[in-house]
């Protein structure tokens, strides 16, 4: 892996995907879930992908993030082709993934462990993204104590905490009920106003993304290609509050114009491996 | 004895204090009966002896130089078989947990290996490492390696992979992934690995005394049976019951989270 020395311009994007492919099994048995895909995020620019179930968007997270290195075309940062866990990324996941064992604070510290950060230092730079996240009375308690939404925050704040360039969060509010989740989308809105955090969300849910981005990448049911970018020009600094009007479900009904096709695709395919399976059985 | 009575009634609610009330009634029970069996004059001298003898050799036992070295040299064979059993076991269960081919390949070994009895290895241990302390370590670390690497690789398998994927996100190296994920992850298991390797490297131990050997406790029940001081025997016996009772429990609190 080499690190570009030229230092990135301002108005260049902070991470490009470029004519990405990524095709699974062998021989007849091939699944494209990800075909030539391109978009790229701005600086401090909030970008969710979405689509149905089997869209790519799973695989897509995976490639940006380091965890899955072989594939077609270029996922980039600066002139840096991603094919590793890169520093500039910050992921997030949609499962649980706390660590059991250790405090809320340890939890958010571990990244600056890592690094090797002294620990007073490590300490006070987790205690301010934990505050940030809305949970400095939890320092001490372990994850076990906690809800599903607060380890979720939890593991945002960890995130923070390494202080990545590009936030990349693969569905993390899936698991939690729709009032959290409008509550978690103003934290987050909120956090990436502060930071001017350049995020990426990957998600299945239309108003989640409407809520928070800046930009929409509306992908097709198998194979995952765009479908369509859509601009969201909603105002700034935005709450939950949006939610409720029109422009936001005129948004909402477009993008699901678009949504409705795909998901129904993807709902009559697994239906037919559903009756495949139920005629074999 | 009401409690004891009443064993098959379910309206006994599983309280501590019934739990302890059951316990108390149920070796006071067994008390009894044997000090009824020693007067009884049933058996034959010493057999069952009554427990005021057991008891006064056991505070004879406490105060005598002795005891307390042979549980010494005890104690440091059992630390030394099961810190060497760990080694091994841990770092050929962290082997087979990772690798699935070696998995494959050895587990099944380990596996069938586990539950026969190491004791007749004991021969061949005397003539690598005499009949000193040595070849009680050896057999004792043997028993307690299989117990050990069996739970270590189980512990291995189980661990969340969405927490080896954080691990992978945050570029953890792979002594930060060992230290800071896979073996926290794995402490409970770990801890369960070495409470059951414990309990079968403290029996080898003793066999092993018992068997051939000039020192330790297993030598010191053999040496008070020829003698054939039974309240002597069965003092030291209940002294071993208790110190690897504890012992156990110490572990056990320990593997909890």
């Amino acid at each position: 892996m080499s690190i570009s020395e030229k230092p990135p311009l301002a108005q260049e994007p902070a991470l490009v995907v470029d004519d990405v492919v990524k095709r699974f099994g062998r021989g007849t048995e091939i699944v494209t879930a990800v075909d030539h895909v391109s978009f790229s995020v701005q600086q401090g620019e909030f970008v969710s992908v979405i689509g149905p179930s089997g869209c790519g968007k799973s695989t897509l997270f995976n490639i940006i993030g380091g965890l899955l290195s072989e594939y077609e075309g270029a996922v980039k940062i600066g002139e840096e082709r991603i094919s590793a866990p890169h520093p500039a990324v910050g992921m997030v996941f949609q499962e649980e993934s706390t660590f059991p064992w250790r405090t809320v604070i340890d939890n958010v510290a571990f990244p600056l462990e890592l690094q090797g950060v002294a620990k007073s230092e490590r300490m006070d730079r987790a205690h301010h993204f934990i505050d940030m996240v809305g949970l400095a009375s939890f320092e001490k308690a372990f994850p076990s104590q906690l809800s599903g939404g607060m380890k979720q925050r939890v593991s945002i704040a960890r995130t923070l905490v390494s202080q990545p360039k590009i936030l990349l969060m693969d569905e993390p509010f899936a698991a939690l009920d729709e009032q959290t989740r409008l509550l978690l989308g103003d934290k987050i809105t909120q956090i990436q106003q502060e930071l001017n955090q350049t995020t990426l969300l990957i998600t299945h849910n239309l108003t989640e993304a409407v809520q928070l981005s800046d930009r929409i990448v509306v992908m097709t049911y198998r194979p995952g290609q765009v479908k369509r970018i859509v601009d969201i020009n909603l105002p700034r600094p935005r709450t939950s509050d949006v939610v409720g009007s029109d422009a936001f479900g005129h948004y909402v009904a477009e993008i699901w114009n678009d949504l409705r096709e795909e998901a129904s695709r993807g709902m009559a395919d697994s239906e037919s491996a559903a009756s495949r399976r139920a005629a074999h059985g | 004895m009401a409690a004891a009575g009443s064993l098959t009634s379910s309206s006994i609610a599983a309280t501590p204090r019934n739990v302890l009330a059951l316990r108390l009634a149920v070796a006071v029970f067994v008390l009894c009966v044997w000090e009824g069996l020693s007067r009884s004059g049933l058996f034959y001298g010493e057999v069952i002896p009554s427990l005021l003898a057991i008891f006064a050799s056991m505070g004879k036992l406490l105060i005598d130089p002795i005891f307390w070295r042979n549980l010494q040299v005890t104690m440091v064979e059992t630390v030394a078989s099961l810190a060497i059993g760990a080694g091994f076991g841990i770092t050929v269960g962290i082997v087979l947990g990772a690798n699935r081919f070696l998995m494959r390949a050895f587990e099944p070994v380990v596996y069938y290996l586990s539950p026969t009895p190491r004791i007749i290895l004991f021969p061949v241990m005397i003539m690598w490492f005499g009949v000193g302390p040595a070849s009680k370590i050896a057999l004792g670390a043997l028993s307690a390696f299989f117990a050990i690497a069996l739970s270590t690789a189980a512990g291995m398998r189980q661990i969340d992979p969405i927490l080896i994927r954080v691990g992978r996100s945050f570029r953890a190296n792979v002594w930060q992934m060992a230290f800071k994920i896979y073996l926290p992850a794995m402490r409970v298991p770990i801890l369960n690995g070495i409470r059951l390797g414990m309990g079968t490297a403290i029996i080898t131990v003793l066999l092993g005394e018992t068997k051939l050997s000039n020192q330790g406790l297993g030598y010191m029940i053999m040496q008070v049976y020829t003698r054939f001081d039974m309240p002597g025997l069965y003092a030291l016996l209940m002294l071993v019951f208790i110190l690897a009772g504890a012992v156990n429990a110490l572990i056990g609190h320990s593997a909890r989270d």
